[in-house]
């Protein structure tokens, strides 16, 4: 489900409700976590719940409701600073109403005044040029806001999955048909245009403490590059998440071999676990 | 305390700009005016909000929790945190009336069903040129809505009942109509579409 398959909506519409077991809703999360249409696919949903939400019959709020929600607020003002663009706008209408009515205007002689009114002219001009800069300044910090918004968003999706494949005490489970312990297996996901690897292994087998299981990408042409260690955990999971490796390399295979701790930076045999890349991959 | 009145020049901070001409647009531009003052943590703002859809959100809290100081409980506390977190809700996808009705939906199915907090909403995306934000069309989208939601057939119903007021898991619901996993994920569903078609229509 994480990978080659989307959720179908009627799971989507489970999760949208907290209606799926633990196990399942973690699946679907992963999955989310790494596609954009099905987070769209699920905003939709969520938008049809809303409507269901809609159905009910409308209550007017308890007495006093509304005060207790201004007493709440006022108790407690929220830390964050107010942004600079607000403030902005309040001194430009004091200044323009004080140049609108000096006190002692019947004292001044006419060339004051005509020179008053041409200097309050200019200024008015030049409000309206402030306030139309400050409107298109507006207008711009909301769609930087927007998409610093629409990145931290992302950013704590891509958290959350290297979470779930990097933790310790995150639960990792191979299925299989028969009741025969499982084989060592391993899977990597690999878009060779970022140069992202992501491999989970399971069920691999102990190591001394002098040696470590390294990964590798086997490029068409040119020699395996070194792509991460790992060790094992006591249940035999170990994983790999976005080595640095190069850019635009079209694998041929993957492998993983051992080697002492530290790696190496050409591959020992034998290749303990091997896969070769279907063709294709951006 | 229902659905105030809008107030579309004396709150909003729009002199200078020029007045939208379709109403139904300019309710949902002032969702973001507001949004915007909250961020400047102005408290007039949040209670302007609080007046806009307070009664939305109390009304389905108290459909699910069927008790009137549970059901002000999570709403003082969806709108509470709203005003910590303005940030929380991203308004440049989804309606904001939507986002709380779904965040509240969740809070009082977490303190009927005395779990943990569920996961953040990220976004509510309603059905193109649907707009809670205007009286008008709100109340005909809850008629519409209404309208449908009677008319499913009965397995349907009970089961997206369930699920979305009762906050029953889909195995819960199996067990408890005696139907397959599977016909229950189908019928709810089925039931959403239906209620996005009428919408839609």
């Amino acid at each position: 489900m994480t990978d080659d398959r989307h959720i179908p909506q009627e799971e989507l519409a489970l999760h949208a409700m907290q209606a799926l077991s633990g196990e399942e809703s973690a699946a679907v999360r992963l999955h989310l976590a790494g596609c954009a249409e099905c987070r769209e696919q699920l905003a939709e949903i969520a938008g049809d719940l809303a409507l269901v939400a809609m159905s009910v019959e409308q209550q007017a709020v308890p007495e006093g409701t509304r005060q207790r929600f201004v007493d709440r607020i006022t108790a407690k003002p929220a830390g964050l600073p107010a942004p600079a663009e607000q403030p902005a706008r309040t001194p430009v209408i004091s200044i323009a109403r004080e140049k609108k009515a000096p006190r002692s205007w019947m004292w001044v002689p006419w060339t004051a005044v005509a020179a008053l009114l041409i200097l309050s002219t200019v200024l008015g001009v030049k409000i309206f040029q402030m306030n139309q800069q400050l409107d298109s300044e507006d207008a711009l910090l909301r769609q930087e806001e927007r998409l610093i918004q629409r990145q931290n968003g992302e950013n704590i999706r891509a958290q959350a999955l290297l979470d779930v494949l990097t933790a310790p005490t995150a639960q990792r489970v191979t299925l299989t048909t028969g009741k025969n312990p499982p084989a060592p297996s391993a899977r990597a996901v690999y878009l060779p245009s970022r140069g992202a690897l992501v491999m989970q292994a399971s069920n691999m087998q102990p190591l001394p403490p002098n040696k470590t299981y390294e990964l590798w990408v086997i490029p068409a042409s040119g020699a395996p590059i070194p792509a991460g260690l790992f060790r094992p955990d006591a249940s035999g999971s170990g994983s790999i998440v976005l080595p640095s490796i190069p850019q635009g390399v079209q694998a041929k295979a993957f492998g993983i071999t051992i080697e002492n701790a530290g790696g190496s930076n050409t591959p020992t045999l034998p290749i303990v676990l091997s896969g070769t890349a279907p063709v294709g991959g951006e | 305390m229902t659905d105030s009145p809008e107030n579309p020049s004396g709150s909003t901070g729009t002199y200078g700009r020029p007045p939208y001409s379709d109403p139904s647009r300019f309710s949902a531009a002032q969702d973001e005016l507001l949004l915007q003052r909250v961020r400047a943590r102005e408290q007039k703002a949040m209670t302007d909000l609080f007046e806009r859809y307070g009664s939305m959100v109390y009304s389905v809290a108290l459909r699910v929790l069927k008790d009137p100081g549970h059901a002000e409980d999570v709403m003082q506390d969806v709108f509470f945190n709203l005003w910590e977190n303005p940030r929380s809700f991203v308004s440049s996808r989804g309606s904001l009336g939507a986002w709380l009705l779904v965040v509240a939906r969740n809070r009082a199915i977490d303190a009927l069903r005395r779990r943990k907090p569920s996961d953040p909403v990220d976004e509510v995306v309603l059905p193109a040129k649907t707009n809670l934000a205007s009286d008008v069309e709100r109340n005909t989208i809850m008629e519409k809505v209404r309208l449908v939601m009677n008319g499913l057939p009965p397995d349907q119903q009970k089961s997206l009942q369930l699920a979305f007021f009762e906050g029953l898991s889909h195995s819960e619901i199996a067990a408890q109509t005696g139907d397959p996993l599977g016909t229950v994920k189908t019928r709810i569903r089925t039931a959403l579409i239906s209620v996005r078609k009428a919408i839609q229509a």
